[in-house]
């Protein structure tokens, strides 16, 4: 403790210093220390009373703050644990309670320590303990961020009752869960034990942080969805010159006007980046904000990772609030109070003058961290061999100073049950499946899978100013759908609708991008072109012309372009519907077939309808730079007999790169030609069923999105209504097989074995008696049974009889009714009559069976056989 | 059947025959009135039916460069002759005429379906070039030997094969040994085989088959050894040092040499030639490594070269499409203008501008090849010295290598001239222990005669020495020019090729123009 007050004295003096050097420089931020001076040394009475005030006081508040207190809470159903406090977290309590005192004496201008605050049952409950380390069962769950936005994501936050001070309660983390509401202290223990169920080195930080961090305001940040991701542009490696290299040809430009041109280039860039600049600064002005009064005073907590563990490389913070990580320098971190985890408690003795950006998370070192129990962690040392004698001495002398109970004292196990989180709770995530977050120039919104009914799960809406009212774009993410329609995304200044799916859409549709759903306007569709036989990769369309982008097709084509006409008005209205735009012209463009010389091989063929002309033109061979082309044109002429003429050299034009023999005749290019025709049709059929594939897609994207049918996986067993009914059915046919085989089983020498002492071999003559006793019971209940039988029927038939005889006695006086009556009654009668009569000569019929049955079942009971045998 | 040969004269295949088939098989209707219009040649028919034509002799079929079919079926050709230029052909009908013999198909290399249907085969053989066989039909022919049956298994693409009709088809085992012997085949005399029976077939035939195929592989192992010995062989030579990793040199000095041979006889000397021998080794193996190593170097030098040429054609091929799709673009726009125009002036000052606009695109092209002409001079003829330079180094050290062997040899002779000399002393004195073989001992006469056989011997070895070296160095040197000589012809082939190109674009867009100018001026 005497170096503990060295150190505090030494750091009052550097205070001092510093404190005057402030003064000097005019800074108006006040240290949190400073502030809490008059209070300063505290005694524990002093400290649980203000601690009851402050409870109470936190009582007083509206409903509106925090909604979230212990009324709500049901305590009667929390554990023991939860209620009372085990005899070594009372000693761990007094323990940090004479610690709090020391600390408090010796360093009496610093605030009191965050160390046991009350739990939901009014019970103090040291920080450590409530920490509860645990592994959650999902993979999702296994990395810090991701459980950082879970916790982010699942509870909603609530600011502390005293933005000051540190809460008076703090909740164990299955009741945060619970409630779905917290506090930063809340949202850090919580984080904290999945953090170190996870295996990483975490710790809980009380601190103080800036008025945005500790209130969750993101308006003044950037959401991290809408940073696009920078395109690392990869510099391409320079090849050395090989050693053949041709030299490149001799530059004959003027080195003085290429200087006057980049100085003039200059100039102008410079100008721009001026412009720039300014209004850069001018944004900025506009953006920053008011300063906080209460800078470094607002009590902040948040999850220190330290490096080491699960292969954190470098120390860092996680802000609980919005799953954010920082550096450890970052400036929204202020100050830090003190750290704990699971298993220790260390007060900051560094100067957070600088924020945290000094401060050094060595938590081995007591004199920059003072703790609270010793030897429990003694890992931190980072030191080199040299210094480490120093510091064992020190640690010895310490060791010397402490009392004698911290020693062999270490942490009791915590008192908050195991954290679980349902898969239900796991999916929703966000308290009643939906959540909004409000950044700058963007509105986030989350709901859980299946919350709505189009699938929707998350929604980003982009504003262009800062006060939010005019939309940019809305990107709207979706989950689960049939038309796997994965997100959607608006841009409101030039109206373009751009839809992304995932892999399966009926129509292989990949991205779709558009600003009307009506057919034969500007649109872009994009596929999966594996998925299609035709090996579509994308189609565009504009009013007048549609081009398609093809890959892997046993064709080679690769391109296809349609230029439509006007639409020409057709005189006959019944053929109105179908009226097709004529195709002026059609392009095509094909790969390279290998297997084809490419004088022969064609890469681009344009068929020019209107005009009746076809273009042709080869691939290029690969020593040549020219290609060959060849132009028909497919007018049909009459000669002047009047005969049609077939071909003519003139109407096939050719340049040939290496000219050919058999090219030149006429027979070829007719040939030729004749194929062209053919292929031509076929082109203009397949442009005129892509225009009917659009109107399709079209039709199927308008019935998906007025459906929006979701997909439930059949592992999904809760929502899957299916194979739920298909489950249920299973269970009752296997209870129904049950109970047959209960009844199956159904044991006849169950009560007589029962009238014999147990555990004794039988004798044969039990057995025989056993055998006889339930033969013979048998034949009672079936003697009893005919008589039962017997009985009803005689009494039915003496009703019937009675029944009769007042009929044929008062047979006059009756009125219609009743005799109604009474025909029914002697229908029915007659009815119960016969079924006895039958029931009872089945029962005559079945009954010397049935005892046979037993008999012989009784012959070949494991329990009987033996002694049968012999009797047999 | 035979009565139809006697009573019908034997017909010549003639030119007149040939046109008539062709005529008759060529194109129908409207590209048939083209057809006639010009004509066809016999190189451009891919497929031609002569059958039921009584054709005794195949003849004038080569002209028919490109044919891929054939029909001569049901003629009474004797002998198969005259296909050899049908290198092309993939389809060959000789069915029902009086085949003797199978011959004559040697260049056939495509043939995919032969039918010898009704012949008077007798045994299956010269089918050897035919590597692309499927279908084999050979029934109804006089094959009576089932071995035949083992020659086709060299065919791995036949699946189909006919053979009823044969006289094998008659024996029991007939289906059976076939499947057995060929178990990739589909069709057995038009009908399928069922894996059953070719199960069976493969139980029964087991024991022959694997000896066969035991056999099989040891010739093919055989090939393979054979093969990679020659072209390790070939490796050497294209390094100048073929057969000097070992004591073959060495050997052949001896192999002539009667009298060298005699005198290691004497004693010591068989001591000191193994020594000799080892060393002399030693240097060849030498010569050998930095020979394959030299080559290494040399295909180095020469890959790098051909990679920067091939590189920098290229690029000036690029440059070249591109100047040329962009002028394209312009001349489409320019010609549809100068179509579309009426007035004479304008149209004359479009067509003038036009023009300029070619001959600036020729100009273009010309100075990008002069270029690129002039860029690759500059590269070849650093290459050149570079390999100049590589190949005067190795020949340098190699002389170096074989003075060695020289020196070895002058060292050898001198220790033998020594034992010779003290043995005939001996001899001379009559000391000599051992017996000497009588026409060793007649060399040791005299003084002379025994100096001068050594000295023949050692001449001899001089002499192969100075022959192997006189041919490697020659033979570095020219591959050395004619290196240097292809290259450069290569280069101004492809700088005349790519003149032409350009003139001949040039000229077609120069026509083009004209031709529109004309058309214009006529209207």
């Amino acid at each position: 403790m005497e170096v503990l007050k060295e150190k505090v004295e030494e750091e009052e003096e550097a205070e001092r210093e510093e404190a005057a050097v402030r003064a000097e420089r005019g800074e108006k931020v006040v240290r949190p220390m400073e502030v809490q001076r008059e209070e300063a040394p505290m005694t524990q009475e002093m400290l649980r009373d203000l601690e009851k005030k402050l409870s109470d006081i936190e009582m007083a508040i509206p409903e509106k703050l925090s909604t979230f207190t212990k009324d709500t809470i049901d305590i009667s159903k929390l554990p023991l644990s939860y209620q009372s406090n085990t005899l070594k977290e009372e000693h761990l309590l007094q323990v940090a309670d004479s610690f709090s005192c020391q600390y408090s004496h010796l360093c009496p201008d610093r605030v009191p320590l965050f160390l046991h605050p009350l739990n939901e049952c009014e019970v103090p409950k040291f920080v450590s303990t409530t920490i509860r380390p645990t592994l959650m069962p999902y993979p999702e769950l296994y990395n810090w961020d991701s459980c950082a936005q879970f916790v982010s994501d699942f509870l909603s936050m609530v600011p502390l009752p005293d933005p000051l001070k540190p809460p008076s309660h703090l909740y164990s983390p299955t009741t945060v869960l619970k409630y779905q509401e917290g506090n930063c202290f809340d949202f850090s223990t919580l984080l904290c034990s999945m953090l170190l169920g996870a295996g990483y080195d975490a710790y809980c930080v009380n601190g103080y942080g800036s008025q945005d961090m500790c209130q969750m305001d993101l308006t003044r940040d950037v959401c991290p969805l809408t940073v696009k991701h920078q395109e690392v542009v990869q510099e391409e490696e320079k090849v050395p010159p090989k050693k053949y290299a041709i030299k490149p040809p001799r530059d004959l430009t003027s080195r003085f006007q290429q200087e006057q041109e980049t100085k003039k280039q200059e100039e102008i860039k410079a100008e721009e980046e001026r412009r720039l600049r300014e209004e850069q600064e001018r944004l900025l002005d506009v953006e920053k904000a008011k300063t906080d009064p209460l800078h470094g005073l607002r009590v902040h907590s948040w999850v220190l990772v330290l490096s080491g563990k699960r292969e954190v490389p470098e120390s860092f913070f996680i802000d609980p609030f919005t799953a954010r990580s920082y550096s450890t320098q970052d400036d929204h971190f202020l100050g830090i109070e003190s750290l704990w985890n699971h298993k220790n408690y260390w007060v900051n003795m560094q100067d957070c003058w600088n924020c945290c950006k000094d401060l050094v998370f060595d938590l081995g070192d007591p004199v920059r961290w003072e703790y609270l129990l010793l030897g429990t962690e003694k890992s931190h040392l980072s030191l080199t061999e040299e210094d480490e004698d120093g510091l064992n001495d020190d640690d010895d002398m310490e060791n010397l100073g402490k009392e004698d109970e911290d020693k062999s004292f270490d942490m009791p196990p915590s008192w908050v049950e195991q954290i679980e989180i349902s898969p239900e709770a796991f999916e929703t995530r966000c308290p009643n499946g939906k959540k909004v977050i409000q950044y700058k120039r963007a509105k986030l919104e989350k709901w859980a899978p299946y919350l709505n009914s189009n699938g929707l799960v998350c929604r980003l809406t982009t504003y262009e100013d800062l006060e939010c009212t005019k939309t940019l774009e809305i990107k709207e993410w979706f989950q689960n759908r049939e038309d796997m329609l994965e997100l959607k995304h608006i841009d409101k200044s030039t109206g373009l609708n751009v839809d992304y799916f995932k892999p399966g859409h009926l129509q292989a549709l990949r991205v779709h991008s558009y600003k009307s759903m009506q057919p034969e306007t500007d649109r872009i569709m994009e596929f999966y072109d594996r998925a299609r036989v035709d090996g579509l990769v994308k189609r565009e369309e504009t009013s007048k012309t549609m081009t398609e982008y093809y890959r892997g097709r046993s064709d080679f084509l690769s391109y296809r372009h349609v230029s439509f006409g006007d639409r020409v008005k057709k005189l006959s209205l019944n053929s109105a519907e179908s009226n097709p735009r004529p195709i002026v012209k059609i392009t095509e463009r094909f790969a390279r077939n290998p297997e084809q010389p490419a004088d022969e091989d064609v890469a681009e063929r344009v068929f020019l309808i209107s005009e009746e002309r076809i273009q042709l033109r080869y691939h290029c061979r690969d020593d040549h730079i020219t290609a060959s082309k060849r132009e028909f044109l497919r007018r049909s002429e009459v000669d002047n007999k009047g005969n049609k003429i077939v071909m003519t050299p003139d109407m096939c034009i050719s340049f040939e790169v290496e000219p050919m023999e058999h090219t030149k005749k006429l027979l070829y290019q007719y040939k030729a030609m004749m194929k062209l025709k053919n292929e031509e049709k076929l082109s203009r059929h397949q442009a005129w069923e892509s225009e009917l594939e659009v109107l399709e897609i079209l039709k199927l994207r308008e019935e998906e999105e007025e459906e929006h049918r979701l997909t439930i996986s059949i592992y999904d067993t809760k929502r899957n209504e299916k194979s739920k009914e298909y489950r249920e059915a299973m269970e009752r046919v296997m209870h129904e097989e049950h109970l047959r085989q209960v009844e199956a089983q159904l044991d006849y020498l169950a009560p007589f074995l029962a009238q014999l002492p147990p555990s004794e071999k039988m004798t044969r003559w039990q057995a025989m008696r056993v055998k006889d006793e339930c033969l013979s019971d048998f034949k009672q209940r079936l003697i009893d049974k005919a008589n039962l039988i017997q009985a009803r029927f005689e009494k039915e038939t003496q009703e019937l009889q009675k029944q009769q005889q007042w009929y044929q006695e008062n047979q006059v006086t009756l009125t219609v009714e009743d005799e109604d009556l009474y025909l029914s009654y002697c229908s029915q009668a007659m009815f119960r009559i016969r079924i006895l009569e039958q029931r009872l000569n089945r029962h005559k019929e079945l009954a010397p069976l049935k005892y046979l049955a037993l008999e012989e079942k009784l012959y070949k009971d494991p329990r009987l056989v033996e002694f049968m045998k012999v009797f047999v | 059947m035979n009565w139809l040969y006697d009573s019908v004269e034997p017909r010549v295949m003639d030119e007149d025959m040939l046109k008539l088939a062709v005529g008759e098989q060529g194109p129908r209707d409207e590209a048939g009135q083209l057809a006639r219009q010009e004509g066809i040649l016999f190189k451009d028919v891919l497929s031609l039916r002569l059958d039921f034509q009584n054709i005794l002799r195949i003849d004038s079929l080569w002209q028919f460069e490109n044919l891929r079919k054939l029909q001569l079926d049901n003629n009474i050709i004797e002998k198969i002759e005259g296909l050899e230029r049908l290198v092309h052909l993939v389809w060959l009908d000789l069915s029902f005429n009086n085949i003797e013999a199978i011959e004559g198909l040697d260049t056939l290399v495509n043939l995919e379906d032969l039918s010898l249907f009704n012949n008077r085969i007798s045994k299956i053989d010269s089918l050897d070039a035919l590597v692309k066989l499927q279908v084999l039909s050979l029934g109804n022919n006089e094959i009576s030997h089932m071995m035949n049956i083992i020659y086709l298994r060299r065919f791995k693409d036949l699946r189909t094969l006919s053979l009823s009709g044969n006289p094998i088809a008659e024996e029991e085992d007939y289906k059976m040994f076939i499947c057995a012997y060929l178990p990739d085949l589909v069709y057995l005399d038009f009908r399928r085989i069922d894996d059953h029976m070719k199960e069976l077939a493969e139980i029964k035939h087991q024991y022959g088959i694997d000896e066969l195929k035991q056999r099989e592989n040891l010739i093919q192992a055989q090939l393979d050894d054979e093969r990679a010995q020659q072209e390790e062989l070939e490796e050497h030579k294209a390094s100048f040092v073929e057969r000097l990793n070992g004591s073959f040199l060495f050997d052949s000095m001896y192999a002539e040499d009667v009298e060298g041979n005699k005198l290691a006889h004497l004693p010591g000397v068989s001591e000191l030639g193994l020594t000799y021998k080892d060393k002399f080794v030693i240097v060849c193996l030498n010569i050998f490594e930095y020979g394959l190593k030299q080559q290494e170097k040399r295909k180095v030098e020469l890959d790098t070269f051909n990679e920067c040429v091939q590189e920098a054609i290229q690029e000036n091929r690029e440059q070249g499409k591109r100047r040329i799709a962009k002028f394209e673009e312009t001349h489409l726009l320019s010609l549809n203008a100068i179509r579309d125009e009426s007035e004479v002036t304008n149209l004359e000052m479009k067509v003038a501008e036009h023009s300029k606009d070619i001959t600036e695109l020729f100009n273009m092209l010309m100075t990008l090849e002069m270029q690129l002409v002039e860029q690759l001079e500059e590269t070849i003829n650093t290459f050149e010295r570079n390999i100049m330079d590589l190949v005067a180094l190795f020949i340098e050290n190699v002389q170096s290598l074989m003075a060695q062997c020289r020196d070895l040899e002058n060292h050898h002779h001198e220790k033998l001239l020594e034992i010779s000399i003290n043995t005939l002393e001996k001899i001379l004195k009559g000391e000599l222990d051992e017996d000497l073989p009588y026409d060793v001992r007649a060399l040791f006469v005299d003084k002379d005669t025994i100096v001068n056989a050594v000295g023949t011997s050692h001449d001899l070895h001089l002499l192969k020495i100075d022959n192997r070296e006189d041919e490697l160095v020659t033979r570095t040197n020219s591959w050395c020019s004619h290196l240097v000589d292809a290259i450069h012809k290569d280069e101004i082939m492809r700088n005349r090729r790519r003149v032409k190109e350009i003139h001949q674009y040039v000229d077609h867009v120069q026509n083009e123009l004209d031709n529109l100018e004309c058309s214009e001026i006529i209207d």
